[in-house]
């Protein structure tokens, strides 16, 4: 187990509406704003608003994951952006 | 018992949400990055309720098309798909 997959739910917590970098096995780098990370696999779910009004999803699976670095908090609107996501009654 | 109850609840609330994430991409194209710099394209269908599988359908692969497929999560570094 990585120290990544060790971290607790109230630990993964922290991370979630921030803009983060992640550095992934075989030097894979990501970077958007944390949606959740799910307690079973420790999978973080990286989103990304284009331009052309899409959303961009990118999970890095909790395995790969080898140090998560908070760039930036969200501001309203972008937690209320994340907020809406998925939910039902959104597209 | 209190620390432990916020900790339930943070589990159920990101637990959902990751959920829902899956299932707004059924159906969709999914690149996935694997080990040992392999890159594949294939339409999600569903996962297993551990996230150790996930069931895909047409599967591009170099030798063509595959119909169905399980791809193991252990292979996986990422995946992504645009909404």
């Amino acid at each position: 187990m990585t120290e990544w997959q060790r971290k607790t739910p109230l630990e993964w917590q922290k991370y979630v509406t921030k803009e983060v970098n992640v550095t992934a096995a075989e030097k894979h780098d990501y970077k958007g704003w944390v949606l959740t990370v799910d307690p079973v696999s420790a999978n973080i779910v990286l989103v990304t608003f284009l331009e052309d009004g899409k959303v961009s999803v990118l999970v890095v699976l909790g395995h790969a994951v080898q140090e998560v670095g908070i760039v930036k908090e969200a501001d309203d609107e972008m937690r209320e952006k994340l907020a809406l996501l998925f939910m039902p009654g959104e597209s | 018992a209190v620390q432990l109850e916020q900790e339930q609840q943070g589990r159920v609330v990101m637990r959902e949400r990751y959920l829902r994430s899956l299932s707004a991409m059924a159906g969709h194209p999914v690149r996935f990055t694997m080990y040992e710099k392999v890159n594949v394209t294939a339409l999600f269908e569903a996962s297993d309720i551990d996230i150790l599988n996930f069931h895909v359908s047409e599967l591009q692969t170099p030798l063509g098309v595959q119909r169905d497929a399980l791809l193991r999560c252990s292979d996986i570094i990422s995946y992504t798909f645009e909404l």
